[in-house]
This record gives C-alpha cells, structure tokens and sequence, in this order.
C-alpha cells in the first residue's frame, strides 16, 4: 500500500511576493482516497501552496506530479483538466446568482450554439445541479434561489458541491468551517466525510485542530513556509492537539533536520514575482 | 367569513411580494405616479396620443444607451462619454452623407462601427491600462465634445437633407389596408400589440410553470393574474393611444429590437451569463475560467455601437446634427439605468428595466416642458431623481441583506 503512486505529490516548492518568502521549499504528498489537514498558524504559507496546486499562483520554483506525471500548473484551467477543483477561503461565489448558475459558472450547459452566441441549456443545469446537492445530502430547497439569500453553511455547501461536480479527483478547500455557527461546522464536517465515502481525495486547511483531528487520515503542519510535521491523525484528541499546536506555535523544530537540510535565511535569494 | 379571512391574506400576500419585489415593482410605481401626476397637472394634454407619440420617439435616443450604460453598469464600472460620442457619430453620420455623399446604409454602418472602436478604445484603458473607468470616460467626454464640435464648426448645424435617414427618428410603420373596421386607428399596431402581450402571457405562464418544478417559490396564482392583467393592460393601454395617432414609430421599432435581443443575450445565453458573474464577483468569475478582460471589452463595445445608434436616432428625429448633440445624455443613461434597478454595487440590472427607467426620466422632460417649468429646475428635478434612485438603490440593498 505504501507502494501506491500518490495522487499528488509537491516537490521543493517556492514562493515569494516581492521580499516575502511565502514558501521556502515544500514537500507535500497525497494519497489515493485520503483526507490531509493542513495547518499552521497565520500567513504560515498554506492558502499560498493550495493556490499554486490549483494554479491560482505560479511557484517560483517545485515541480508537481499528478498520478506519477509531472505536471505543468500555470492556471485554474490547467488544475482543472487534471481534476483538481479548490473551495477558495473567501468563497468564489457570485451572490447574484441563483444555485445552480453558481455550481455550472464557467462551465454552462449550452444547448444551441450560434456562432459566438451560445444558448444556455437551463434544464440541464438545473437538473444536475439539483442530482449532485441530493448525492451530496445538501439540504437546499430550491436550485433557483440567489446564493446571497442562503445561510454561510448553505453558501460552503455550494461552493463545496461546485468544486466536486465535474469529475473532480482532488478537492481543496481553504478554511471551509471559518465563520461558521456549530451546527453549520458540523454539516461541513459530514460533507467532507461524504465525498471521501464516495472516494474523493481532499486537501483541507483549518485553523480548528478539532475539525482536523475529526476528518483527517493524515495531518501536516506549516510554519513560516516551511513543512514542520507531518503525521498520521490518531491517538487521543489532547495529546494530538498538545503536539500538533507545539509545532504551530514553533516550540518543537525537529521535523526538518535530517530529513531536508534546508539552507539558511540569509542564503536565500530574493526571487522577483512571476506572473 | 371566509372572505374576509380571504381579504386578510391577501392584503398579507401583496405587502409582502411588495416587500420582496419592491425593487422590481419600485420602477413600475414610479412611472405611473409621474404619469398620473403630469396627466393631472397638464389636464390631460401629456396622456394625449399625440404627446405619447413624441414621448416614447424622444425615448428612443436615451432607451439605447439606458441599454448599454446598464450591461456597463452591471459589470461595475460607468461610462461618462456616450452623450457627446452619440452626438459626434450622429455628425459624422450627417457629414458622411451630406458631404462624402455615402448612402444611408454605409453612414449608418460607419458611424455604429466607429462606436464600436471608440468602445474598445475605452475597454482598452479600463481592462488593459487599470484607468478606472469614470477617469477613462470623463476624459472620452471632454475629447468626444472635441470632436463634434470639430466636425460642425464649418456649419455650425449639418441639416440633413436625405428622407429616408429622417425616417428612422420621424416616420410610422405602414398600416394594413382599411377592411372597413376601426377607421382611423392604426390596425397595424393593434395586431402588434395584441401578439406582445399573448407572447407575454405564455412566457409568464411557462416561467412559473418551470420554477415551481424546481420548488421555487413563485406568486401567489391570484397576484400573478394580477400581474398579468396589470403589465396586458399598459401595455394594451399604451397601443391604444399609439395607435390612435400615427402607429408604431420606426424609432420605437428599433428600441424593440434592441431590446429583444439584448434581454435574449442577457437572460439566455452563456455571454449573458458570464456579464452577471463578472458583475457579482469578478475573482470568482476569473477563477472560474471567465476573461474579466474579454467581458469587459464585449460590454464596452456594446456601450459605443448603441452611442453610434442613438447618435442616428437623434440626428434623425431633428434632421440634422448640431454642436450640442448628445448634452447630458449620459445622465439620463445613467439616471435611467439607475430607476430601472440597475445596483451600484455591480451584478444586478436587467434590459426591461432600463426601458422603463428611460421613460421616467422622458416623461419628466417631456412634462416638465408641457407645463414650462424653467430648465434650470428641470435640471435639478433630474439630479434629484438620480440621487433618490441611488438611495432606493443602497437602502434596497441594505434591507436584502439583513
Ligand atoms: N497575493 C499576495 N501578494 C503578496 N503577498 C502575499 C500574497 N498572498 C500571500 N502573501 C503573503 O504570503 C504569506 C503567506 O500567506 P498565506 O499563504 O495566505 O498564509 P495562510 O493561508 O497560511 O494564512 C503571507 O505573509 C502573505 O502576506
Ligand atoms: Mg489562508
């Protein structure tokens, strides 16, 4: 099992805006039908590695391999030909929209095409959409209902159901319980353990170490743009957090040495963005 | 007993569609409030056929651009120019004719094209040089006026000899010959009027007969009778008093097909789509594959081929183009993009909506002027209904939101 080719995997990636070293030189692996945590404090680097996984940024050095392949990222086109789909932290959803234009934006159904002119097929739409929220046990009562007039669990959901409704192999998604109430973190959580049911692999960023230790198989953690940790998820709820946050918070540094010497700060060059 | 339960809840039903629809219906109300108010103050001269008839033909040249400067609006950015662009393409119109002696078709054809451009020209400072666009088009205001001014200084005023352009502002659809009934009303019209409201009546029917298959809460059956029967009735009402004059305007017959197919762009199509998206969340849209950059290139162009088209109209309703063509038309635009529920904050506004909102900001010229109200209160008049649709606008906004 441990043979297995992962479903992705990063190497030695890096990043820097301007004269901030996002990332310093990041492995990441994911396995087959497996939940990873990503965690780490703020600006610790992990919405920056997720965005370069779905081509929302360059990195400015790495390679990423999909399914043993290298892989060539450059746009969210790209990510999405290789079926990897992200739930943005800030929700990419267009509040002006009803559900189903939401779940199908960028990729509509077309039913008529008149040169440039394409004819939406809104049944379609509709009906899928309506198929993949049933499938995904999402309680919304209509399709046809603007996004802004929905709850932020109902909003997640979408945004969650949109980045899972077309093939998708691999899910990211950016802090999906942040702001939202109990109950509503509690229907995120499900959803996640539902599509992993039905044999999706899933990326998922958290400041809530809870959330992490409920849904993960494997955990790993990012400190100043570095990998510091990376462990399965097992054992009792407070010796993990007890370990995991002594890591976050940088009290324990024990995971690098040996392993990637990395060089020192003051060896690093400052690279130029990429566009 | 059950009546009056009845009576209760349907006093319920309307208070709370109004609430929920109040920035669909607000336009509606609005337009008819003015109407009544000029129809009691002018005792009865603005409700005339003939007044109707000069109304909606001085509607024309402003319903264009409330079209365009809505789709810009939508995708959250303004258009300063378009006033004085419709005056200088109405000119070159009149020079392509007058002087280079070009037939109709080919002045019409160059001065929509030269829209065209000068819309790119614009998309290109907005999408490619990040100019915000009320920097990029107040600048286009100031070089357009240039540029008429350019091309009327020889002559002060081209008067335009050809009749066949000055019937596109000035001429009426032909009748079908008299068969002996309704003399004197223009049949024509009727028949048209009568086909727009059953083609009305089916969409309705069809559109809430497929949201309820998708549990959408719709109208209540008898609210949407009331609709029904209300919208049949303007405009019913409205081919009555048109047809009692001269008919269908040609004027009016291009704002219709203007209109059609832009609600048919922007209601069914993927570009349509993709307006509204870009409009609700630009990164979202970009992250979803859509080019910001592309759609605002699109609605841009779109913005100044309507300039060239209600340059046309203009120049041809008055026979001629003048050094001050096109003054203030982009505050109408504006203004009526505005009353007829187009969002600042971007992502909202529909074709129909504009239509409406250029006939309120028509018919208070059109009434203010029946009953000789100086022009510089008509001004304010319209400043102040600027502002006040921008407040309904936010406050809308703000209560949706809660
Ligand atoms: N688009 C950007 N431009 C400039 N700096 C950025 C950008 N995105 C991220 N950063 C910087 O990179 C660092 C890592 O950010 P991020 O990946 O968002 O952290 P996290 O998601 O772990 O909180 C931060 O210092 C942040 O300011
Ligand atoms: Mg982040």
């Amino acid at each position: 099992m441990g043979e297995a080719i992962p479903i992705v995997e990063m190497r030695n990636i890096r990043k820097s805006f301007g004269g901030v070293q996002a990332l310093r030189g990041v492995d990441l692996v994911l396995h087959h039908n497996e939940v990873l945590g990503l965690v780490g404090d703020n600006a610790a680097g992990k919405s920056t590695l997720m965005k370069i996984l779905s081509g929302a940024y360059i990195p400015n050095e790495g390679e990423i391999f999909i399914e043993g392949k290298k892989a060539h990222i450059i746009n969210p086109w790209d990510a999405r030909r290789q079926g990897i789909e992200m739930v943005y932290q800030d929700l990419a959803l267009a509040n002006n929209l009803d559900v189903a234009a939401n779940v199908f934006m960028g990729r509509e159904a077309v039913s008529v095409k008149l040169g440039p002119i394409s004819i939406m097929d809104e049944h379609h739409m509709g009906q899928e959409t309506q198929r993949l929220l049933d499938r995904l046990k999402i309680d919304i009562s209509s399709v046809r209902l603007k996004v802004e007039s929905l709850s932020g669990g109902q909003r997640q959901a979408v945004a969650i159901a949109r980045a899972t409704a077309f093939n998708t192999k691999v899910t990211i998604m950016d802090e999906p319980t942040a702001a939202l109430s109990v109950a509503a973190i509690g229907k995120v959580l499900d959803l996640v353990r539902e599509l992993k049911a039905q044999g999706c692999s899933i990326i998922i960023i958290s400041h809530r170490l809870e959330d992490i230790y409920q849904v993960s198989d494997r955990m790993m953690v990012l400190r100043h743009g570095r990998k510091v940790c990376d462990t399965p998820v097992a054992g009792d709820i407070d010796d993990f957090r007890e370990r995991v946050v002594a890591y976050i918070i940088g009290a324990r540094d024990d995971f690098a040495e040996g392993v990637s010497k990395q060089p020192n700060n003051e060896h690093e060059e400052v690279q130029d963005i990429v566009h | 007993m059950s009546t009056r339960r009845f009576k209760i809840s349907f006093i319920k039903d309307v208070n709370k569609i109004l609430r929920q629809n109040i920035r669909e219906w607000g336009m509606y109300i609005a337009l008819l409030v003015i109407m009544a108010i000029f129809t009691i103050t002018t005792k009865g001269v603005f409700i005339s056929s003939r007044n109707i008839g000069n109304l909606i033909n001085q509607t024309g040249y402003i319903a264009v651009l409330a079209v365009g400067m809505t789709l810009v609006i939508i995708i959250r950015h303004i258009d300063l120019s378009v006033g004085y662009l419709s005056g200088f393409l109405g000119a070159v119109a009149a020079t392509a004719m007058v002087s280079w002696h070009l037939p109709v078709y080919a002045s019409i054809a160059l001065a929509v094209a030269l829209g065209v451009l000068a819309g790119i020209f614009t998309a290109f400072l907005v999408a490619q040089m990040k100019i915000p666009a009320f920097v990029a088009t107040l600048a286009g205001w100031l070089g357009y006026r240039g540029a008429l001014q350019l091309v009327t200084m020889s002559k002060g005023t081209i008067v335009i000899p050809n009749a066949a352009f000055n019937a596109i502002g000035n001429g009426y659809i032909p009748d079908i010959p008299d068969i002996g009934i309704l003399p004197g009303v223009h049949k024509l019209t009727l028949i048209l009027g009568v086909l727009v409201i059953l083609l009305f009546i089916i969409n309705a029917i069809n559109n809430r007969r497929k949201m309820r298959a998708y549990n959408f809460e719709v109208l209540p059956m008898h609210l949407f009778i009331i609709k029904l029967v209300f919208v049949s009735a303007l405009v019913g009402g409205i081919t009555w008093v048109l047809a009692g004059y001269k008919g269908l305007s040609w004027t009016t017959v291009v704002v219709l097909i203007v209109v059609l197919v832009y609600n048919f762009i922007m209601s069914r199509t993927v570009l349509g789509r993709h307006i509204y998206a870009v409009g609700g969340n630009p990164e979202a849209a970009e992250l979803s594959g859509i080019s910001v950059k592309k759609i605002t290139y699109v609605i841009f162009g779109s913005m100044g081929m309507l300039a060239g088209l209600s340059g046309i109209l203009f120049a041809s309703r008055f026979k001629s183009a003048t050094t001050t063509a096109g003054t203030l038309f982009e505050l109408d635009a504006i203004a009526a993009a505005f009353v007829g529920g187009a969002s600042a904050s971007g992502g909202l506004g529909k074709v129909t909506g504009s239509i409406i909102g250029a006939l309120v900001m028509m018919s208070l010229t059109s009434g203010m002027n029946l009953m000789g109200i100086d022009i510089s209160y008509q001004y304010i008049v319209r400043a102040l209904v600027l502002v006040a649709a921008v407040v309904f606008d936010v406050a809308t906004r703000n209560r949706e939101k809660e």
